[in-house]
């Protein structure tokens, strides 16, 4: 109740020096008075006195809401931290130039999808069927774009996610894509759970030196990893072992998947090689991810003034009725001759 | 009779026999001069040769002398007591003060026409010496009596000055017009009352049809008290309204009872003056 009214604040404060008006109708009443010989040939009527009383604090109201109006009150704005059920999810997407065909390996002609439609369509859900998650979106190809911070803003997350089935270009860095996507988790409390979720359909080679940094950044945040790999029909999957040779310029896909596991995080990789396939594996995300996260609330501030003005219509809305609610005593003219306007006898000239 | 104003006198007829020497215009306690005739004596109780009643003396089997005797008149006082307590300032159908300054200029000309002389004393918390004015039979006496109501104000809450009045009252019986809204404590309407008991007492109350009868049914007043005690808002409606006239009635009926006791019930004056009114008020109780 105190936090509440420390809350309280006001634009004007020197305004609130005029509040003592508001005692005025203590002393002064709006009622027209009717001089009465003596106060008590009216009998003790218990209503009345309500009445008086409450005519008494309408006028004490509108005073008092008309000069906390003028001074302009407000709640300020405040930040509250809840906890709820959810995780911090860092959504890493891979805009090479390859997402924009589809599973088959084509561009998409008719009623077919691209990767990245589909994958729009199938985060799309996945943002905000919860109400306290939050989300990062970062883009990556040949260089990582950030697209939206780690937010509760979902309709902010599900813009951007709409966003990525525009043409991707060029190549896939996936390093500082990590790099960046690991970058979105902020500080928050140990307990939070927090997922990396790369949507990728491909994989590129991690340079060693960057491996480390990358190695530490795992460590440090302790993110649970989701490798969603959207296959493309014919291509390698992440576990074949490669015919010739077995570096990662040669099977890429397979050796990302060795260092992810090397991490020692919690890491999952879901191989989808369609829309029912990624709609799974997000499902699977989704049932996963159920941990208590504080989340913070943005109260904005509030403007009071509206509250005093209508107080103080309330209290005059009252003034008003008993005024109009007026009688009097019945008062008469009469013209009582008193002997003493007589008429002069007039003097006549003769 | 009826003055060049217009406005009737008041007629009024002291209660028994009065005493006293000079020639007036009631009924006297002493025999002689010329007058009603009153009765005969036998010479020796009356002897005035002038007034030997012939026929009666000739009839008289013992041969007595008698003596006719007549009614001597005599005047008597006239005095306002005038309450002039901030209350009389209320002003509702009519207006109290005006009221009552008229009932003491038409009593004041109505005394001293038949040469009855005529006094003022005005009370509130004590006597007021600037409303005193002394018996008086001259004719000027009324507009005396004017000026003096004129300037007189009324600013002070009590009425405690009427029941000291009867001091200044001493002496043979008078005619005394108590007048008053006699909004005062019932205490001090029975000391008044007691107090002025040799007098033939008047009772005059000043009521207005503003404070009863014309009450609205519905409506918030304010009412302001004239003697300062206050304001107090009042929610009219027909069962208070009801109530309000109810006590009002009790309150008449109290001073009705009181003034019975002493003589004559109150006469009330409200709305207009009408002097023919207290005229048969006066001759019929």
């Amino acid at each position: 109740m105190s936090e509440a009214l420390a809350r309280l604040s006001v634009d004007h404060p020197l305004v609130l020096w005029l509040l003592p008006l508001a005692l005025l109708p203590l002393l002064a009443s709006a009622q027209r008075r009717n001089p009465v010989a003596a106060l008590d040939a009216a009998p003790a009527d218990g209503l009345s006195r309500w009445i008086g009383g409450v005519l008494r604090a309408a006028g004490l109201l509108a005073i008092a809401g008309l000069v906390l109006a003028l001074a302009g009150p407000s709640r300020q704005g405040e930040t509250i931290t809840r906890t709820g059920i959810g995780a911090q999810v860092s959504i890493l997407i891979d805009r090479s130039g390859s997402m924009n065909e589809t599973f088959a390996g084509r561009q998409p002609s008719g009623a077919e999808e691209s990767k990245a439609a589909a994958s729009r369509r199938l985060l799309a859900d996945f943002v905000g069927s919860r109400a306290h998650d939050l989300f990062a979106v970062t883009a990556f190809s040949t260089a990582p774009m950030l697209v939206v911070p780690m937010t509760d803003r979902h309709a902010a997350v599900r813009a951007a996610i709409a966003a990525i089935d525009r043409p991707g270009l060029d190549y896939t860095n996936i390093a500082r894509g990590l790099a960046m996507g690991l970058a979105q988790f902020g500080a928050a409390s140990p307990t939070t759970s927090r997922a990396l979720l790369l949507v990728s359909d491909g994989a590129a080679v991690i340079d060693p030196r960057v491996q480390e940094t990358l190695r530490a950044a795992f460590t440090r945040l302790r993110p649970n990893l989701y490798w969603l790999f959207l296959r493309t029909k014919g291509s390698p999957s992440i576990s074949d072992k490669p015919v010739g040779e077995d570096t990662p310029q040669a099977a890429p896909e397979r050796h990302l998947d060795l260092f992810f596991k090397s991490l020692r995080t919690p890491y999952r990789a879901f191989e989808a090689e369609g829309a029912q396939a990624v709609a799974d594996a997000i499902a699977q995300i989704e049932r996963l991810e159920r941990d208590p996260i504080p989340y913070t609330e943005q109260r904005p501030r509030r403007d009071l003034s509206g509250l005093a003005f209508g107080a103080s219509l309330f209290g005059l809305l009252l003034l008003v009725a008993g005024k109009l609610a007026e009688v009097d005593l019945r008062r008469k003219a009469v013209a009582v001759a008193p002997a003493e306007s007589a008429p002069a006898p007039t003097r006549r000239a003769a | 009779m009826r003055e060049a104003g217009g406005l009737p006198d008041i007629v009024y007829r002291p209660r028994g026999r009065l005493p006293g020497t000079r020639i007036g215009a009631h009924r006297g306690r002493d025999a002689g001069g010329p007058g009603t005739f009153r009765d005969q004596v036998p010479f020796l109780r009356m002897p005035d040769a002038r007034r030997i009643d012939v026929r009666a003396t000739l009839r008289d089997p013992f041969e007595g002398t008698i003596v006719r005797r007549f009614e001597s008149r005599t005047p008597t006082e006239v005095w306002a007591l005038l309450d002039l307590s901030a209350s009389m300032l209320f002003s509702g159908e009519a207006d109290r003060m005006t009221l009552a300054r008229a009932l003491c200029i038409s009593l004041a000309a109505s005394a001293t026409r038949i040469g009855d002389a005529f006094g003022l004393l005005g009370c509130d918390g004590a006597i007021r010496e600037d409303a005193v004015l002394p018996a008086s039979r001259a004719r000027s006496q009324v507009a005396r009596v004017a000026d003096c109501l004129k300037a007189a104000a009324c600013t002070d809450p009590r009425a405690d000055g009427m029941a000291q009045a009867a001091g200044r009252l001493a002496g043979r019986p008078k005619i005394v017009f108590l007048v008053s809204d006699f909004r005062w404590p019932e205490a001090l309407i029975a000391e008044t009352f007691a107090g002025l008991a040799p007098h033939d007492l008047v009772p005059v109350l000043l009521a207005d049809s503003a404070e009863s009868a014309d009450l609205p049914e519905w409506g918030l007043m304010e009412l302001d008290d004239l003697e300062g005690a206050g304001r107090r808002l009042v929610f009219m409606r027909p069962s208070l309204r009801r109530r309000w006239i109810a006590r009002e009635t009790a309150r008449t009926e109290t001073l009705r009872r009181i003034a019975s006791a002493h003589g004559r019930p109150p006469f009330r004056l409200a709305g207009h003056f009408d002097p023919d009114a207290v005229s048969r008020h006066l001759l019929g109780s």
